[in-house]
């Protein structure tokens, strides 16, 4: 479906059809997924197919409205405003992508609300006037649902102004044909990492608090494209970031072997 | 490298967690459902093998009780089948060393245990399973295999004895062949046996309990009472409460701290409702607790009182704080002297932490959890490990237990006072505490909070409750009890002391403690290893909180200040 210039993206449900039916009724879209399982790059995709500027805000816990709205500079004396990021999609037309916003303060996101609603407007106190988000703006936030839930949440009155995507992780038979082709590995390789990141998953209560994402297994693949051994790859780019328990990661290492290890008589 | 680094690759392939031990040299490989036995001395892949093949057995189901049940002497003939049958089912999960293994001919006759059970019961041919294949011990494998995918503790304790039962006559009949003492099967393990938990837990607690024994030495008997008795003694209790309770049966005031109490249904406080008294716990509660290590917990935690804190306004810093000057050009255009604080500063903030442990020890902490060891248990190894933690690093901690048996008589055990040493003696009283009565979480939590506000002597203050979220006391049920602790937190969190509780392994709802604590200050854990991965997020976030409360609160203090000066001078 993708542009062949775009970034690539393999749809797996109808999301594609849901971001393009949210965009074209200026309807803001939660995207909801795990770690590296290619929200961003989901994003970037749709961005690219539908002809749209893409402007990322990574989100911190530091980002204040200012950040987003802009703010007055000073030169020489006098004052000049400096759009934000938001300010500039919404004059634009842009898509503004906010990565994991729950790590923004939740002050911070009321600035969205005019915005995500029926009213598409950016208020913007200190200069005095309000914006209406021209024509292609289109709101879009990620947020990972997993581990944080516990200790950050968004607001409720910010959610239920989304449209929701749940991305998960690929299915084998698409996320071996990703990172084949993201880490040029031929499918072999693929299909060995990916089983590897499949049984990873299924490891529930080991102790991890995070699994093996898309992304790491595409790393792995890189670094095997670099001349890397197969085992020593996915050791340095699957297991070592999951865990710094020496025993978790002696598991990981035999699973490895198991999964990865010199090919088998048979 | 030793076995016990397969468990990890078992539990990927059967999807749930499973151990591996490891079992004497040319001993077949065998499982019991929660922990996969092969051969120590066996060269690494035919360990994988073997794992896999077992792991496989108990994913495809053909370890089932319904089978086992009635698989009889033909436990060689029925592996022949369903070990292929298993391996080919799951396929797409096994290494592909292991592939190599599969009989498709063989995997194809059959397409389910009952299916493969048949066949061993008719007079086929069923060719010989291969020596990875180990053995099936019928006799040995706990009924937890299949009540474990139902998830834990559960409320049926009646559904679970039939099969207690069944399984005991299955042992008694079957388990001929076996001289080992360490019996697979722990009668009065709930549900999930240690399987549940497996071996992280194990390994993360350090368990001294042996695999197939009860628990801990000197803690059997009232484990083993409580697993059932009070499970009964908690449901009577609780249709009592319907039926409407008798007035507090211990009458006469103890002497204590006085608390209030929130009335959720007349929508007021009840004026010195509660007594809390403070009960010396038994020291003599035998051994200290061994301490804990704490090495993985001191990361999380240590940063907590010296994070880098971003200050507006400041005289120095690494940034212009771009508001701060344009009032200052503003003030100066103005013809005013302007304030020269103009920058960001990163500020790392000094320890001025004090933390008081409320550790649940009312009857309901003597369940069972569904790993096995009892609720108590897991939360008293996580007190002990973050009293010792925080304290390691110079804060200021406390830890009380709590229970209560009507309103006059809540008690607080006092394990460690603010000025108390953290020695033997204090880990010997945490090992005695020993679970009983009932909990009042509000009053429990109202006296916490003032004994923190009181004697922790720091400006940041956080009140940490250790409870399973069974709230209950005389009078003192559901609704109502929800809502006295939320107010008494609400109340605690005004004073600018954070408030965090943490459930583990308990069973029990959690959505009650959520509904008190709300989801961003409780966490439910598995077990105390994931203490370390989870703490530092989950005390920040609640002092955060109780710093923007504390600073509101000022906000509005130093208001009301300015509007009684303006006053005054009119």
């Amino acid at each position: 479906m993708s542009d062949t210039t775009g970034p690539y993206y393999v749809p797996v449900g109808h999301e594609e059809q849901v971001f393009r039916a949210a965009f074209r009724q200026g309807l803001p879209i939660l995207l909801k997924g795990p770690t590296g399982c290619g929200k961003t790059r989901f994003v970037e995709a749709m961005a690219a197919a539908l002809g749209r500027p893409l402007i990322t805000v990574a989100c911190h816990d530091d980002l204040t409205t200012a950040d987003l709205v802009g703010r007055y500079l000073l030169q020489g004396g006098d004052t000049r405003w400096v759009d934000g990021p938001l300010t500039r999609a919404v004059r634009e037309g842009a898509i503004c992508y906010l990565d994991e916003i729950v790590e923004a303060r939740q002050d911070t996101t009321v600035v969205l609300h005019p915005l995500s609603d029926h009213r598409r407007q950016l208020p913007i106190d200190r200069l005095g006037v309000t914006l209406d988000a021209a024509p292609g703006f289109c709101l879009v936030v990620s947020y990972n649902p997993g581990y944080q839930s516990v200790l950050k949440d968004l607001k409720d009155s910010t959610r239920q102004r989304m449209v929701a995507i749940a991305l998960d992780f690929p299915p084998p038979d698409v996320e071996e044909k990703v990172v084949a082709h993201e880490a040029g590995t031929d499918p072999e390789t693929a299909a060995r990492l990916v089983q590897l990141g499949q049984a990873i998953r299924r490891l529930e209560a080991a102790g991890l608090r995070e699994v093996a994402s898309t992304r790491v297994l595409i790393a792995a693949g890189r670094l095997v494209g670099e001349g890397l051994d197969l085992r020593a790859a996915a050791q340095a780019a699957v297991a070592g970031p999951l865990t710094d328990d020496p025993s978790v990661t002696a598991g990981l290492a035999r699973m490895i072997d198991a999964y990865l290890g010199g090919d088998a008589e048979s | 490298m030793t076995v016990d680094q397969l468990g990890l690759l078992a539990s990927a392939i059967a999807e749930r967690t499973v151990e591996v031990a490891a079992a004497g040299p040319g001993e077949p490989s065998w499982t019991d459902g929660a922990v996969v036995f092969v051969d120590r001395e066996a060269g690494p892949r035919d360990q994988v093998r073997a794992v896999a093949v077992q792991a496989c057995l108990l994913a495809a189901g053909s370890l089932g009780p319904e089978v086992l049940g009635r698989i009889g002497r033909r436990e060689r003939r029925y592996l022949g089948v369903e070990g292929h049958r298993a391996l080919a089912a799951q396929e797409a999960v096994l290494p592909l060393g292991v592939r190599g293994v599969i009989d498709r001919a063989t995997a194809a006759r059959s397409g389910s245990p009952a299916a493969s059970l048949a066949l061993a019961v008719s007079r086929e041919a069923i060719p010989e399973p291969p020596a990875v294949f180990g053995v099936i011990r019928s006799g040995r494998v706990r009924t937890a295999v299949t009540a474990a995918e139902g998830g834990g503790d559960g409320e049926g304790s009646g559904r679970h004895v039939p099969r207690r039962e069944s399984e005991q006559v299955l042992r008694e009949l079957e388990d001929g062949d076996e001289g080992g003492g360490e019996g697979g099967f722990d009668l009065f393990n709930p549900v999930g046996g240690g399987g549940a938990a497996g071996w992280l837990l194990r390994r993360l607690l350090g368990s001294e309990r042996g695999r197939g024994g009860g628990g801990q030495p000197g803690a059997d008997a009232p484990t083993h009472r409580s697993a059932t008795s009070r499970r009964v003694a908690r449901r009577a209790a609780l249709s009592a409460a319907t039926g409407g309770l008798p007035d507090d049966p211990e009458a006469g005031p103890g002497r204590g701290a006085v608390y209030p109490e929130w009335n959720v249904h007349a929508q007021r406080y009840r004026a010195a409702w509660c007594t809390v008294g403070e009960v010396e716990p038994d020291g003599e509660g035998g051994e200290p607790l061994v301490p804990p290590d704490t090495h993985g917990l001191r990361r999380p935690l240590a940063r907590l009182g010296l994070e880098l804190e971003r200050r507006r306004r400041q005289p120095d810093g690494d940034d212009i704080d771009i508001d701060a000057v344009v009032e200052a050009q503003v003030e100066l255009a103005a013809g005013s002297a302007p304030d020269e604080a103009v920058y960001v500063d990163t500020v790392r903030g000094r320890r001025d932490l004090s933390v008081l442990v409320l550790l649940d020890v009312s009857g309901s902490a003597g369940e069972p959890s569904p790993t096995g060891r009892r609720v108590h248990e897991h939360q008293r190894a996580a007190a002990a490990a973050l009293t010792l933690a925080l304290h390691d690093l110079g804060d200021r901690v406390a830890l009380y237990g709590f229970r209560s048996l009507g309103r006059q008589a809540v008690q607080v055990l006092p394990v460690k006072r603010f000025g108390d040493r953290l020695d033997a003696r204090a880990l010997s009283r945490l090992a005695g505490l020993e679970p009983a009565a009932y909990t009042r979480l509000g009053a429990a939590i109202r006296h916490g909070a003032s004994v923190l506000e009181a004697e922790g002597g720091t400006a940041r203050r956080l009140l940490l409750v250790l409870s399973d979220g069974f709230a209950y006391d005389h009078g003192y049920g559901g609704a109502y009890g929800e809502a006295d602790a939320r107010r008494a937190l609400a109340e605690a969190r005004r004073r600018g002391t954070a408030c965090l509780c943490l459930s583990i392994a308990a069973g029990t709802d959690v959505r009650a403690l959520r509904r008190v604590f709300g989801t961003a200050a409780h966490a439910a854990l598995p077990h105390a290893g994931t203490l370390p991965a989870t703490v530092g997020p989950l005390f920040r976030s609640a002092l955060q909180r109780a710093e923007a409360h504390r600073r509101v609160s000022q906000h509005r203090q130093r208001a009301q200040e300015r509007l009684r000066i303006e006053e005054s001078r009119t």
